[in-house]
């Protein structure tokens, strides 16, 4: 039995990169053959990270950035314990729609550790892209906030610390850390008693 | 474990996109959002019910609206599984997957309804040994009782 100890939501418009980000992230790999697919709804992937000499569970909401899918996705925000917003530099729709999602998470999931993320580093390195957003614009975004990465899914820079940083920044917080001990506990007490069930039934 | 078989929708949530659902059905006009958001709620529900229901709704939806063919396909998918009718769920996973062969959600989604049948399979033979066994069982007494009676 194993349940996640922190929830992170990935929120961003469409054709940022969130599935890329997640897939670089979990399987440390890039494809750039796979054509670009829409996510459906919103995609869920696990992995256990190390903070401060312990193991988390980590569950990561991918959820579809295209705006028929936005009353879904607010239902994946909600009692996320991190949220890492995305655009892409290159791109200033990307980044108005990040700040509708920045309005929302601040009115309605207060409590959420929010991270802002420019994504395809690599292209705005090698100058086939140019920079919409600029970089003083989003520093004074990022004030308040738990960060800013710049990172590439392709090359994987920045991607590692990002996560590292959510995971720290979690492992950190003494309410959520309380939470999670409680829940541990819980879920311990519910598997001794299902064992102990099971050997009342067997007594051979 | 969460993954997106085991997700369930809030009731609070259902309500709110049900009462969409039914004030444009009530003015005679039911959008192609409205309908999919009800069916979406639908198909995650716990209620086996509400489960059938939304997959009505979401065949409707498939064969009137064609833009949004893939996510009425992948939540076919997911709502049919869901009431373990895995046979109907791979058969539109498959429909998917002749047109996004590389599609990683409705990969994974494969994997975990394959996972299921293959859970549920030998639970499945479990019972049907056990019931072979007590008819045997039967049997032997109706045996016993025949030969008891001579």
């Amino acid at each position: 039995m194993s349940r996640c100890d922190f929830k992170i939501v990935l929120l961003g418009s469409e054709h940022v990169g969130k599935t890329s980000l997640v897939i670089r992230f979990v399987n440390s790999s890039f494809n750039s053959a796979t054509p670009y697919q829409n996510t459906i709804g919103a995609a869920f992937c696990a992995k256990t990270m190390h903070s401060n000499g312990k193991d988390f569970n980590i569950g990561i909401w991918d959820t579809a950035g295209s705006e028929r899918y936005e009353a879904m996705t607010r239902m994946y925000y909600r009692g996320a314990h991190a949220a890492v917003i995305c655009y892409e530099p290159s791109c200033s729709e990307s980044w108005a729609r990040l700040r509708h999602w920045l309005q929302e998470l601040r009115t309605v999931e207060e409590e959420c550790k929010v991270y802002l993320c420019g994504t395809k580093k690599d292209l705005l390195d090698s100058g086939a892209v140019k920079r919409e957003v600029p970089e003083d614009l989003v520093a004074t975004y990022s004030q308040g906030l738990r960060g800013h990465f710049l990172t590439s899914s392709k090359t994987g820079e920045n991607v590692e610390e990002l996560f590292q940083k959510i995971v720290d920044d979690c492992a950190a917080d003494i309410n959520l850390m309380r939470n999670v001990e409680e829940m541990r506990v819980q879920l311990l007490k519910e598997e001794a008693a299902y064992k102990a069930k099971n050997k009342e039934h067997c007594s051979c | 474990m969460e993954d997106v078989l085991d997700e369930v929708v809030s009731s609070e949530d259902l309500q709110k996109f049900e009462k969409i659902f039914h004030e444009q059905l009530h003015q005679g006009k039911v959008t192609h959002k409205a309908q999919f958001e009800y069916a979406w709620c639908l198909v995650r529900s716990k209620y086996p019910t509400d489960i059938r229901k939304g997959i009505l709704l979401l065949k409707e939806l498939f064969t009137s609206h064609s833009e949004g063919k893939r996510d009425y396909l992948f939540y076919l998918a997911i709502g049919n599984a869901r009431i373990k009718e895995y046979n109907k769920a791979l058969h539109y996973v498959k429909s998917f997957l002749e047109i996004e062969p590389a599609n990683q959600q409705v990969l994974a989604l494969e994997r975990q309804i394959n996972k299921r049948m293959e859970k549920e399979g030998l639970l499945g033979i479990a019972v049907a040994g056990g019931a072979v066994l007590a008819i045997g069982g039967l049997v032997g007494l109706g045996i016993a009782l025949a030969s008891s009676k001579k």
